[in-house]
């Protein structure tokens, strides 16, 4: 309780999008990483939720879907991961929804996406924002370490299953998610890979390889088997583009979630949040990307018209 | 001296570690000769320290010389110098020794870096001011001269910027030599220096006598208008807002409207751009007359110019412009009003959007009956071409608009329009209608409001957007105010009540957002008799995040509710909130429990 102070100033640098000290943020990951310890491999959750799916540190974008869906802890939230590279802001994307997890626990919930990895985030763009804003790569080691505790899964009132990516041929019942040794850097292959690279493919009848080269294409049969067998009335799943912010697959037994509006600022797709009620039905808020004055421009300069 | 040469220095160290202050400046000092640039800005960054230290007179005999020497450093170390030599006017004994600072600066006013340069000019500037006329003539003047017959561009550009903080000082032969040396200056073969003598043309023309601003100063604002290099055109404009307010009538309509015309004209669109941006500024110095007769025609040709960027920069400025002419309103109505129209429906949405932005600004320049005729069916048009932008523009501009008009449009054209706004796709333009009724409903009275406005209000506050809900339940504070507490109580607060026994947990929350905001406005036993027991019962509520924002709410309410009612009810249900399950809830209700002990 009596840290709250500090991480309440850390919460209104973060709400500025202004990149919190090393210090602090390591101070963060530290709290948050105690908070991780304690959650299983999939945590049970309560309606009513709001689910998200990628922001890929589109800060400003982050911003307005709390614009639209209220803040934590009024609203509750669940983010399925893939919090940063490919947006500008990764650093102070993660860092807010961690800040937030840590002042308010039981508000907001992170699972982790492919994208949080030493491996993926060295390749598309988050080990390089954290170099150029900070000249040397301690954040990125702090926020990679943390990756490891991020929990795979989430599930709703025991009825909305939540994953990143997708089911594993060698996941048939939630029960089998508990058996994984998450605290890891993503293996290449195997279940916990399998629940965080694999895609729905309405063309495929079971498992066929997928051309990510990591996870699965999984298909209709394998959905209902494992909706049955689980007492499942949907999976949610993020990982993949979606024009209008969300895709439903399978008759509606799973759908996309995508909150990264323009992605990459350059898509020009919508973005959404999937509102579920305390009677669990669901309903979709399809949003835009923030106008351009509503997005910091820290980066201009003010150059003089002339070379003279 | 302290700072001579390495070899000293370690005696001197021994001898200066007696006193604190003196062993610091060597520190300070060993630092300035470091090989590692961040020591020697550091150490740089604090030399107002070593001058208090020393005193006076030795910063003027050795500290000010020593300074001299370090000019030629890397361009950080100098563009700190130059600026902290600026403030040295205390360090160096007060108004009669400023000029001795005039060295240092000097050395640097001829610096290759930009920044550099402009900085020492900025900081003599400073100092300047604490000079008299015969400091000025003595030490400045010599100085100016000396860079401005320098051999390098750097030197005559910085001696551009010192011409109008010398002038009044000096005597008349002086000044004679000064103008001719300024207008070389304006002739100078590198367009660096012309530029900035362009850019000091506006500040030394109202310095200058009545004679020489018309023999030089214009002839000279004339000639570099024509300049070859568009960097220097530019700043026509600013010459002329400034010599404008100088001259008479005939002398302006003679020299500065045939060069206004040309720089309107001027076939580099960055030239006409800032015309366009600043040309109201010179009709601010002259007769609404001469503007009609002689101004207006060019502004209307910069709003119809072929570039984009020009009509949308002359755009933002239409009310500023008429505001000048609002004595002539068949004018305005007959000459501004069509460019109008047409820039409505140009073919680039910038342009439109700076239309948007603008538009509602001149009801109060035209009045009631040309806002009816003229106006309102060009807002309408504008809000009907569906871009968003144009749309919110507008609308977060109505009030301009609504307190001109009389009642009757505004109810039966413009509320129509806003009504149907509502439903717009884009959720910001829906939220700047929700922030602007409030203010409409006030000017249209409490009566029409309860009949036509509150039941669509209290739908705004089940949005499903959060900001739009939110915005609608802060200016419920406004119109609390505005009609009165009674009002609320009897009009607002039975709607407000029904939405806390709403399934939506979203929708009782703002419930109590509203509940809580308008408290301070309200009767202490409304909100002790009514209120509470109304929020108490939410206390059951299975949803966490409702219970939160109860303790929220209660906590907000409690300066406001009689003790009687804190503790039979409040604190009951604040306790049983602070033992709940959910952390969230239970750090809420302690903190308001806090409060009330």
């Amino acid at each position: 309780m009596s840290s709250f102070g500090a991480i309440d100033k850390i919460l209104e640098k973060l709400e500025n999008c202004l990149v919190p000290t090393e210090k602090e943020i390591q101070f963060v990951c530290l709290k948050a990483r105690q908070i991780f310890l304690k959650e299983g491999n999939t945590i049970f959750l309560k309606a009513p939720i709001t689910i998200c799916g990628d922001v890929h540190g589109q800060f400003w974008d982050l911003k307005e879907l709390f614009e639209i869906g209220g803040k934590p802890p009024g609203t509750s939230y669940l983010f399925m991961g893939d919090f940063v590279d490919r947006g500008y802001y990764s650093i102070e994307t993660f860092l807010l929804l961690l800040t937030l997890k840590v002042r308010y626990p039981d508000k907001i919930t992170l699972i982790r996406g492919n994208h949080e990895s030493r491996q993926i985030t060295q390749v598309y763009g988050f080990y390089d924002e954290c170099m150029k804003k900070f000249g040397n790569s301690s954040v990125w080691r702090y926020c990679t370490e943390l990756f490891d505790y991020l929990s795979l899964s989430a599930i709703v009132e025991n009825k909305i299953f939540c994953v990143h990516g997708g089911l594993s041929p060698k996941i048939d019942t939630l029960n089998q998610i508990r058996l994984i040794d998450r605290k890891t850097e993503v293996p290449h292959e195997g279940p916990m890979c399998d629940l965080l690279w694999s895609d729905p493919d309405e063309k495929t009848a079971s498992w066929e390889l997928n051309p990510r080269g990591a996870g699965f294409f999984f298909g209709k049969t394998v959905v209902e088997e494992f909706q049955k067998v689980n007492n499942l009335e949907l999976i949610a799943r993020a990982h993949q583009l979606c024009q209008d912010g969300f895709q439903y697959s399978f008759d509606k037994k799973l759908v996309t979630v995508w909150s990264a509006p323009n992605y990459f600022y350059r898509c020009a797709n919508s973005a959404s949040v999937m509102k579920v009620d305390s009677e669990l039905n669901h309903s979709f808020k399809v949003f835009d990307a923030a106008p351009q004055e509503k997005r910091n421009v820290k980066l201009r300069r003010t150059t003089s018209m002339y070379f003279l | 001296m302290l700072w001579s040469n390495n070899d000293q220095n370690d005696n001197k160290r021994a001898e200066t570690k007696k006193t604190d202050k003196l062993y610091s400046i060597a520190v300070l000092l060993e630092e300035l000769k470091s090989e590692d640039l961040h020591i020697r800005l550091c150490s740089i960054q604090k030399i107002s320290v070593i001058a208090l230290a020393v005193g006076h007179v030795r910063t003027r005999t050795e500290l000010i010389p020593f300074l001299s020497e370090i000019t030629d450093e890397e361009d950080e170390i100098t563009l700190v110098l130059a600026e902290e030599l600026g403030k040295f006017v205390d360090f160096v004994g007060g108004n009669e020794y400023s000029h001795t600072i005039l060295p240092p600066l000097t050395k640097l006013a001829r610096a290759e870096e930009t920044v550099v340069r402009e900085k020492s000019v900025e900081s003599i500037k400073i100092i300047s001011k604490a000079m008299d006329k015969n400091q000025i003539q003595t030490y400045l003047f010599p100085v100016i001269k000396d860079l401005a017959n320098g051999k390098w561009f750097s030197s005559r550009s910085s001696a551009c910027g010192l011409f109008s903080i010398c002038y009044k000082s000096v005597d008349k032969s002086s000044k004679e030599e000064l103008l001719l040396l300024f207008r070389e200056l304006c002739n100078d073969k590198t367009p660096m220096v012309r530029r900035e003598a362009a850019k000091e043309l506006a500040e030394l023309a109202p310095i200058v006598e009545e004679e020489n601003l018309k023999k030089i100063i214009i002839p000279l604002l004339i000639q570099l208008s024509e300049d070859e290099q568009d960097s220097v055109r530019i700043l026509t404009i600013d010459n002329c807002i400034s010599v404008s307010k100088l001259i008479n009538k005939d002398e302006f309509i003679t020299y500065i409207i045939p060069t206004l015309q040309n720089c309107a004209a001027d076939r580099s669109w960055r030239v006409r751009h800032l015309v366009a941006n600043k040309f109201y500024q010179v009709s601010e110095s002259v007769d609404p007359e001469i503007v009609k007769e002689n101004l207006l025609e060019i502004f209307i040709d910069l709003l119809s110019d072929n570039e984009e960027e020009v009509r949308v920069s002359g755009t933002a400025r239409i009310s500023d412009f008429s505001k000048q002419i609002k004595e002539y309103q068949e004018t305005i109505s007959d000459v501004i009003f069509p460019i109008i129209e047409q820039l409505s429906q140009d073919s680039s949405k910038k342009v439109k959007v700076s239309l948007a932005s603008v538009i509602t600004l001149m009801a109060p320049i035209i009045g009631n009956q040309m806002s009816i005729e003229k106006l309102i069916p060009i807002c309408l048009d504008l809000l009907q071409q569906d871009i968003s932008e144009v749309k919110l523009s507008i609308i977060s501009k109505l009030e301009s608009l609504s307190k001109v008009v009389s009642e009757e449009i505004l109810i039966n054209t413009l509320l129509p329009v806003l009504i149907d706004l509502i439903k717009d796709p884009k959720w910001r333009v829906r939220c700047a209608v929700v922030d602007y009724i409030p203010k409409l409903g006030i000017q249209l009275g409490v009566d029409f409001f309860n009949e036509k406005i509150i039941e669509l209000y209290i739908t705004w506050l089940q949005d499903a957007i959060f900001k739009i809900r939110e915005t609608a339940a802060k200016n419920l504070i406004q119109l609390t105010k505005e009609f009165g507490s009674d009002w609320c109580t009897y009009n607002l607060l039975p709607h407000i009540f029904k939405l806390l026994k709403n399934p939506n947990y979203k929708i009782k929350q703002i419930a109590m957002y509203s509940l809580s905001l308008l408290a301070p406005e309200l009767e202490i036993d409304i909100i002790s008799d009514k209120m509470i027991p109304k929020l108490t019962v939410l206390q059951n509520n299975k949803t966490p995040n409702v219970k939160l924002y109860l303790a929220k709410c209660l906590h907000e309410l409690i300066p406001y509710t009689e003790e009687t009612n804190i503790q039979e009810e409040i604190i009951p249900c604040l306790t049983d909130l602070l033992n709940d399950d959910d952390q969230d809830v239970s750090t809420f209700a302690k903190i308001a429990l806090d409060e009330i002990n």
